[in-house]
């Protein structure tokens, strides 16, 4: 089994993000999740780049890398062109493909955001439409987005939207040939294999939780 | 027309009239060869003029500017102020000069002094120079300083927030300048002393990702500048300054030494711009192009240790002082010794071919 | 040929003939502003703008919650290229700005990774027997729309100016993070002064206002949002730039992603209900729109047609400085006749009749 680091290392995001980081900080200056979290892109940046294998597994199993929100802002800034969001993608992506993402609270949320984001996919064409968000779960939405899940096709028609609808337009409805397409690639392209392990981790969490 | 009827020529042109074409002339004068200056500008001394007092002893750079120019003057070197080369063609072993179409004179040799830009940072748009009045350039503070311009806060401000900015335009690959320009992290140093002398009150701020005081007694300088002057050193480059209220500006930055995001509201920022080149070497067969430089640009390249001031694929060409890449004023004027040494054994062999 | 100043850069953009692919977010949340865009491109400008109802999600949602493989999200893109090259288009026209981040990143690595490019011709071939080539040009609607915005604004009889006083309205832009943080070359004006927007409202007379948040990120978070519990991160980052742009007092915030349209819109009414403090002075709330339906309200759309009635924080307050007319009876009126009133927020204003 290859090394957690020469995993990394082959994987294209990490070649884009991380190549050789002078630490200055400029990253994190503007980071949101910096702003909000316990959270330092410069300093997982620096851990990586030191090479160190059971330092790598202990960030694949930690909370740190699931606090970027995936702005980018880092992208724009990074004097040296590198990008410490696309290496959280690599290490995201490593984390679950190893099944160390369980080892996290914020890496078993994965899950769920797989059960619900990725089989919206495959079920709708979407990843998000209104029926998927719930006011009882959304409060934030207010008052005004109750209403217009009440109202449905009657207010999404007025605009201008076909709201599950056959045909085209707006949230139409896809026809069956197009989800099957995409099926068909998450197959051919490992999409498929990849939910797999998440689902494989899930597994393994109630086989450790189950008295 | 032929080599041989080409006129016995130990002529140098120099172009640039600054520190290093005033002290390479100098030194091929003093070595017995004919010298001209050509200076695009109306006066000589380059960035030279723009200074204040120069680190590490404080030294009025007007002094020493009238001292250049004094022994320039007094050996008589011949000056072409307001000329800009910007084309060298190579006629049988020796140059012919041109500005534009406008034939500007033959040479045998020709040796590049015309120096650096500074970056301009308003190409560090994060920064916000040229937009916001409050951040200046370290040339700006230069000006502030012989009081030829205003301090951009109000005279109100008897305890203003000031910030310097390291690595502006160096060290930068976003930038296309990818080289550390090596005498701004002393140059914010000695700003920074002497913004508090002016304002004892004053909370200062230099944010740095390493502080290179490389030269004798800059080291000296930075402890001073902590202990005896309070200045605050922040490891952490400044990712950006936006307007806050009034003149005021939020920056933000990381102290990377505590490993946290940091902001700050100041009165004033000043941005540590690098020495980037000042022209784009354009090299043809037969001739030789000062065009703008374009991103990425680099300084004129030379052939090796031992040949430092010949520049790369070109016979009678020669680089003095910054123009090959940042330097100190101590080491333009050993530079131009060295080159003056090259030039002299280069015209000696043109001798002994027959050139001559 | 990277330019020296950025803040100037004008990206190309065609003049017609696009293929039009929609976002998941604006769909749900702002029906009528793709609708509204297509109807201003085609009937009012006389543009080509096609749509194949078999183009998809590009999963840019799933891939940045970190669920979709790379080469998974590039086949899927190529999916929805090979459509558009089947139509016989080359100019490729993208609703949602995570979505243009996407097909900006995947046009880069093919082109720095040919090889790439290879595998995922062979894997859609594979998976779906489509093929695919690359557009020509990639472009957001807010490039068109800002593109286009001299047009645009010949034919409105509106101006982003308080018709009763004459005072420029106060306009604070929010440009997508996605839009031009991650290719400054793919954005009007770079990553720092993007001007996609304010070069919009300002040919329509508005007054851009800066403010030190201008750049910070709305907050999204992708997880951050999708899960409940980790709300607080999207929240609060939108908190940061309200308390930043309250001095400067603005009268509408400019968006051109859907996610920010919709965050800047609800984290408003959710900071009123749990702090009773609003960002405008009335307590009703800053007015958010995003370019299409600013474009809208310029040549004269109805605003409840457009869907603004959908917004939390009214935009009342803004269509009467700007004079604009419409039917406050209709706001919350159906196809099928009058039905129920949205509920009532605790603190923050909103209008119902």
């Amino acid at each position: 089994m290859a090394s957690l680091l020469s995993q990394l290392k082959d994987d294209i995001r990490f070649s884009e993000g991380l190549s050789a980081c002078m630490n200055c900080g400029i990253c994190t200056a503007v980071c949101p999740a910096a702003a909000y979290f316990d959270y330092d892109p410069r300093r997982i940046c620096q851990l990586v780049q030191t090479g160190d294998e059971q330092d790598l597994e202990n960030l694949l199993k930690g909370e740190e890398i699931w606090m970027c929100g995936q702005c980018l802002s880092c992208k724009a800034r990074c004097p040296r062109g590198n990008v410490p969001g696309y290496l959280i993608q690599a290490l995201r992506k490593l984390s679950q493909q190893s099944g160390h993402f369980i080892h996290s609270r914020e890496g078993r949320k994965q899950i769920r955001l797989k059960r619900r984001i990725g089989h919206s996919i495959l079920e709708t064409g979407y990843c998000v439409h209104p029926q998927m968000v719930e006011p009882e779960t959304h409060p934030e939405q207010g008052p005004v987005w109750v209403w217009a899940l009440e109202q449905g096709a009657d207010l999404y028609r007025r605009c201008g939207s076909n709201y599950y609808g056959e045909g085209e337009g707006g949230l139409r409805k896809m026809a069956p040939g197009v989800l099957d397409e995409l099926e068909a690639i998450f197959e051919e392209t490992g999409g498929l294999r990849f939910w797999e392990a998440i689902e494989r981790g899930a597994e393994e969490l109630k086989l450790n939780t189950e008295p | 027309m032929n080599a041989s009827e080409y006129l016995p020529n130990d002529e140098v042109a120099i172009i640039g009239g600054g520190p290093a074409g005033m002290q390479t002339a100098l030194a091929l004068s003093e070595r017995g060869f004919s010298v001209r200056i050509y200076e695009q500008k109306e006066q000589l001394g380059g960035h030279l003029k723009g200074w204040h007092h120069l680190f590490p002893h404080g030294v009025a750079a007007s002094d020493l500017l009238g001292q250049l120019k004094e022994q320039v003057l007094a050996r008589a070197v011949p000056l072409h102020l307001g000329q800009s080369v910007d084309r060298l063609q190579k006629v049988g072993a020796g140059w012919a000069l041109w500005q534009g179409e406008r034939p500007l004179g033959r040479a045998g040799v020709v040796v590049l002094a015309n120096g650096f830009a500074l970056f301009d940072a308003r190409r560090k748009e994060e920064y916000g120079y040229g937009l916001y009045p409050s951040v200046l350039t370290a040339a700006d503070l230069e000006a502030v300083f012989r009081k030829e311009q205003p301090w951009p806060f109000g005279s109100d401000r008897m305890a203003p927030q000031v910030g310097f900015v390291h690595c502006v335009g160096s060290r930068d690959l976003k930038c296309g300048s990818p080289h550390c320009s090596k005498l701004c992290c002393v140059t914010a140093v000695k700003q920074a002393m002497a913004v508090k002398s002016l304002f004892p009150e004053a909370q200062v701020y230099c944010f740095y990702m390493d502080l290179r005081m490389h030269g004798l007694e800059y080291e000296e300088l930075y402890r001073k500048a902590q202990v005896d002057y309070g200045v605050r050193f922040i490891r952490g480059r400044l990712s950006e300054a936006a307007p806050g209220q009034g003149k005021r500006l939020h920056v933000k930055a990381e102290d990377t030494l505590q490993g946290r995001p940091l902001h700050l509201q100041l009165d004033m920022l000043v941005l540590m711009s690098g020495m980037v080149p000042a022209f784009l070497l354009e090299q043809q067969e037969r001739a030789v192009f000062l065009k703008e430089p374009v991103f990425g640009s680099g300084f004129v390249p030379v052939q090796g240790l031992l040949a430092a001031g010949s520049v790369v694929q070109q016979e009678g060409l020669f680089a003095s002082g910054a123009c090959k890449g940042p330097a100190t004023l101590p080491e333009v004027f050993a530079d131009a010794s060295a080159v003056a040494r090259e030039v002299e054994q280069y015209l000696k062999s043109l001798k002994a071919v027959g050139h001559a | 040929m990277t330019p020296l100043l950025w803040k100037d850069y004008q990206k190309e953009v065609p003049d017609n003939h696009y293929f039009f692919v929609r976002s998941c977010i604006r769909q749900t949340f702002f029906p009528g502003a793709e609708a509204a865009l297509l109807d201003i491109l085609r009937n009012s400008l006389g543009l080509d703008v096609f749509e194949d109802r078999r183009h998809t999600t590009c999963t840019g949602i799933a891939y940045h919650c970190d669920l979709v493989p790379l080469e998974t999200i590039m086949t899927v893109i190529a999916r929805q290229l090979s459509l558009m090259t089947e139509a016989g288009y080359r100019h490729l026209l993208v609703s949602c700005v995570t979505s243009f981040g996407i097909y900006l990143e995947m046009l880069d690595m093919w082109q720095h990774h040919p090889e790439m490019l290879e595998q995922t011709r062979e894997a859609l071939w594979k998976s779906t027997r489509r093929s695919f080539e690359l557009p020509v040009a990639l472009v957001h609607t807010s490039d068109l729309v800002y593109h286009l915005r001299k047009p645009i604004a010949d034919r409105s009889p509106h101006r982003l100016v308080d018709k009763s006083t004459q005072r420029a309205l106060r306009v604070v832009d929010h440009v997508g993070c996605h839009y031009a943080k991650i290719f400054p070359a793919g954005g009007f004006g770079g990553a720092e002064f993007p001007s996609v927007l304010s070069g919009l409202a300002e040919t329509f007379g508005g007054e851009m206002v800066d403010y030190p948040e201008r750049r910070h990120c709305c907050g999204f978070g992708f997880r951050h949002y999708l899960l409940q519990e980790n709300r607080g991160y999207s929240l609060s980052n939108s908190r940061i730039k309200f308390e930043s742009m309250e001095a400067f007092a603005p009268d509408l915030i400019l968006t051109n992603c859907p996610g920010c349209n919709m965050f800047l819109d609800r984290w408003q009414y959710t900071l009123a209900e749990m702090s009773g403090k609003t960002y405008d002075r009335e307590g009703k709330g800053i007015p958010v729109l995003s370019h299409e339906e600013l474009a809208a309200l310029m040549l004269g759309r109805d605003p409840w047609t457009l869907g603004l009635q959908m917004h939390q924080v009214q935009l009342e307050p803004l269509l009467d400085k700007i004079g604009i007319a419409y039917q406050a009876r209709q706001k919350y009126s159906m196809l099928a006749g009058a039905a129920s009133l949205p509920g009532e927020p605790s603190v923050l204003k909103v209008s119902f009749q």
